[in-house]
């Protein structure tokens, strides 16, 4: 019978980051690079839980800091979607191919 | 450091800071404040200098001015080494230093008022720019090399000093250096000093070879020791061959002492470098007062003063040649002067040679008590005569003066306390008079000694060895250590050289001439002064339209009035004695002999002095009376106009003509020394012109022109060139390499990031597979 391990957490984690990075690099659209972000960030807050729950120490460090991050993520979403609006302002697109301004 | 030197030394910077703030702010300042401000500055010093003098004569009283002089030679400042001479700067604290001091502070304050009022009535702009400010910038430079150079210790300073006032000189008497005559006069002043100072930069430099040190003092003890030890210079053993010429060491001390003197013969406008001083007068009048009449040609004489010490009985003859040609010569042309303002000059010559004549022949307190009375009342006359021209709309020709008394009162008396003062009003033996009776009347008495009139019986004309003897050995015995007895103990060892010559030119012919030339100048100075008086004050107008013009301005009146009081009341009783007081140190000369000529009262013959009482009972007929007999004659002359003189005139008129034309010397001068300069100019123009250039056009000039073709299309172009655009095209294929990963796209960053993170992680499992260890992915939990 399949048990459950950290194995299996660890691989499904690293496979939402994959994707998150994925969405990052492949899409334009502001919004979409911002769930890419949400992904990364929840990938890694399963990783903590998973870290927390199979650790040879007892304690809920890990489900803390989880809670940590995901306060995070919403402060960073707030300030992402500041930056996008703040870029429709300007160039009347949140395409991120089109807001490149300080290229080399 | 004592009050004394503080006082001195802020005296000498204040009139230099004057000098900054003109120079930086005087446009701002404007008409009449930049001209107070120079006022206010000289008038701090002369409250200084007047505190200082009032401080010293306590000193003195004290007798304390002796260590104070040595507490301040001893407090000098070390500024550099020449070779491994050191220079020390310092402040010449003694009586002469004080006095002088006072005398320049005092003057240059009034002379600076009058300044303010005489400048308010004169144009001074060139090109639309107002001059104003500079006239008082140039005084107050003046006033600071002036005080400088009193106050010097050494005589490197005082040479520096010495050419500032020469050139402050030459910037004021080119004021108006628009007008070609003021231009040209201040060069002929400017490269005529320029021929002194060559002599005086010789003197230096022998100074320097000789004595090792270029301090005054210093040098003076220096001079004594090798003469009392026969070593340095008195060798006699020491001999320069020049251009196979062997010239001694007694010759070259010599040479030293006139070389020395050729500083003062130019800037005391001595025969022959006299021509500059008439042709000075084109500067502004106040200039003429303060420069060329008061201070700066006196300098000369001071110079002569300080390095009396230094000189020989020949140097001394020399000086006393020079003096008398001088003061008999100019005294002679001032006489046929219609010009008011060169007749003054004229004048001032005259009793500069008096001066110089007075120290040649050992006068040493009164050529510099001369010095002191002359200075003002020599200044009041050019300020008077400046107010004269001013108020007679700038007439200067006598001619076209007359009665302008009534219409200049003030002036009119105070020029004519002037001209009583140098002509020696006063009455003999009775001990009344001005400042220039008793002055004269010394400097004659040395010289009635000197040229031993009186006959060789006379107490002291023996060797001066025999003093202890004569009547006056009370007094030298208190200064039994001084230059005297050095003299007698040398004068053996010396043999005919140096020792016994003092003696031996007691009563030669040309000491002789020279005091006969001298008393028959003291005839003539009271007549062209009279004459100049007479013209211009007394008699009838001459010229309607100048007479009508004439008023007086009260600023500028100011000063004379004042200058005219010092005249009358202070100069003997208080330039006469701290002079004296300054003599016994600084006439300590082992060869040169110094006089007292003072007969009144004889305490003050002390020291290294001798003093004389037969001579002021003959020079009291010989010339006590002089100024009265002159002064007849001249208003004889005078009285119904210019008619008399006409024909006195026309019946010497080939001397007339001579006087007129100066001795024919500004065209001696012109012939051989201008036209000289001329020729040699054409010649070089000559050969710089068709060979100089010949050469440069065509065989340098085409080399050149190969070789910058070479090196600009070759070296240049390629090489050079090539080198710093090379760099640049690398920088820019660089930098475009670096820019290219800069896209600006979030997705690439976002792309090189992770990549860059799997790389990482890639090469730490690799390394940990190398190095042993495994990582071990294990499910702790089960």
């Amino acid at each position: 019978m399949l048990t459950i391990g950290l194995m299996h957490y660890l691989i499904l984690s690293a496979a939402i980051f994959c994707c998150g990075v994925f969405v990052m690099m492949t899409k334009r659209n502001a919004i979409g690079i911002l769930i890419g972000v949400e992904l990364v960030l929840n990938s890694v807050n399963i990783n903590f839980i998973a870290f927390d729950r199979y650790s040879l120490v007892p304690g809920f460090d890990g489900q803390i800091t989880a809670l940590f991050v995901i306060v995070l993520a919403a402060a960073e979403a707030a300030v992402a979607v500041a930056i996008c609006m703040n870029l429709y302002k300007n160039i009347n697109t949140i395409d991120v191919d089109r807001g490149d301004a300080l290229h080399g | 450091m004592s009050n004394y030197e503080t006082y001195l030394l802020a005296g000498v910077a204040i009139p230099f800071v004057s000098f900054l703030i003109l120079m930086l702010f005087g446009p701002r300042l404007g008409k009449p404040l930049a001209g107070w401000v120079a006022v206010a500055a000289m008038a701090t010093c002369c409250v200084l200098a007047t505190l200082t003098m009032v401080g010293w004569l306590g000193e003195v009283e004290n007798g304390t001015a002796a260590e104070m002089t040595a507490a301040a030679k001893d407090n000098q400042f070390y500024w550099a080494d020449l070779g491994t001479v050191p220079i020390n700067i310092g402040v010449n604290l003694d009586s002469l230093t004080v006095i002088m001091f006072f005398m320049v502070t005092f003057i240059a304050t009034w002379i600076f008022v009058f300044s303010v009022g005489y400048m308010a009535g004169h144009s001074d702009e060139v090109g639309g720019q107002s001059k104003y400010h500079r006239f008082f910038c140039y005084l107050s430079l003046f006033g600071f090399s002036m005080l400088g150079l009193i106050i010097s210790s050494n005589l490197l300073f005082l040479f520096i000093f010495w050419e500032l006032v020469g050139l402050c000189s030459y910037l004021l008497i080119g004021f108006y250096f628009d007008k070609k005559y003021a231009s040209n006069a201040a060069m002929k002043a400017f490269i005529t000093n320029r021929v002194g100072d060559f002599g005086f930069i010789f003197g230096l430099m022998m100074v320097y070879f000789f004595l090792g040190t270029l301090d005054l003092d210093g040098a003076a003890a220096e001079f004594s020791r090798q003469y009392a030890s026969n070593t340095g210079v008195f060798d006699p053993a020491f001999t320069i061959n020049i251009f196979g010429w062997k010239v001694s060491g007694a010759m070259l001390a010599t040479l030293m002492g006139v070389g020395l003197f050729c500083g003062a013969m130019g800037k005391s406008a001595q025969f022959p470098l006299q021509v500059w001083l008439p042709d000075a007068m084109a500067g502004p009048t106040p200039v003429s007062a303060l420069i060329h009449a008061a201070t700066m040609v006196a300098a000369g004489v001071y110079l002569v003063a300080r390095v009396f010490r230094l000189l020989t009985p020949e140097a001394q003859m020399f000086i006393a040649g020079v003096g008398c040609i001088t003061l008999t010569a100019m005294a002679l042309i001032a006489i046929v002067q219609t010009d008011i303002k060169k007749c003054l000059a004229y004048s001032t010559l005259s009793q500069l040679g008096y001066m110089i004549f007075g120290l040649g022949v050992g006068a040493w307190i009164a050529a510099l008590f001369h010095l002191m009375t002359h200075a003002f009342f020599k200044a009041m006359m050019f300020l008077g005569s400046g107010q004269v021209i001013e108020g007679c709309h700038h007439e200067q020709d006598m001619r076209k003066m007359g009665g302008l008394i009534r219409k200049m009162p003030v002036t009119g008396i105070t020029f004519l306390i002037g001209v009583l003062a140098i002509a020696g009003f006063g009455i003999p033996n009775a001990h009344l008079g001005l400042g220039g009776y008793f002055s004269k009347d010394e400097i004659l008495a040395v010289a009635w000694d000197r040229a031993g009139i009186g006959g060789e019986g006379h107490g002291h004309h023996g060797d001066h060895g025999g003093h202890g003897d004569d009547g006056h050995g009370g007094d030298h015995a208190l200064a039994g250590t001084t230059g005297f007895t050095l003299v007698a103990g040398a004068g053996g060892s010396h043999g005919g050289d140096h020792g016994g010559d003092s003696s031996e030119e007691k009563g030669s012919g040309a000491l002789k001439l020279m005091f006969w030339c001298a008393l028959i100048t003291a005839y003539v100075t009271p007549f062209y002064m009279m004459r100049c008086w007479w013209m211009t004050f007394m008699g009838k107008p001459r010229d309607q339209h100048v007479h009508d013009h004439a008023h007086e301005s009260p600023l500028m009146f100011l000063p004379l009035v004042i200058l005219a009081i010092f005249t009358v009341v202070s100069s003997y009783a208080l330039f006469r004695p701290l002079i004296a007081d300054a003599a016994p140190a600084l006439t300590d000369a082992v060869l040169v002999t110094s006089y007292d000529g003072h007969a009144y009262d004889a305490e003050h013959a002390k020291g290294a002095l001798i003093k004389l009482e037969a001579a002021h009972d003959w020079l009291f007929w010989g010339v006590g009376w002089s100024w009265l007999i002159m002064f007849i004659v001249a208003i004889v002359i005078y009285r119904g106009g210019l008619d008399f003189a006409a024909k006195i005139k026309s019946a010497f008129s080939p001397i007339a003509t001579l006087l007129e034309k100066k001795y024919y010397f500004d065209e001696i001068y012109d012939f051989l020394l201008v036209r000289g300069c001329r020729l040699i100019a054409s010649i070089s123009a000559f050969w710089d012109t068709y060979i100089v250039d010949w050469i440069v056009a065509s065989f340098t000039s085409k080399v050149t022109e190969r070789f910058s073709v070479f090196a600009g299309r070759g070296v240049d172009a390629n090489i050079v060139d090539g080198v710093f655009n090379g760099m640049a095209v690398t920088s820019f294929d660089l930098s475009n390499f670096f820019r290219s990963p800069h896209t600006g796209r979030i997705r690439n960053y976002v792309l090189f990031t992770a990549g860059a993170a799997a790389v990482a992680i890639l090469l730490i499992l690799v390394f940990d597979q190398m190095s042993g260890t495994q990582v071990v992915l294990t499910s702790a939990g089960g």
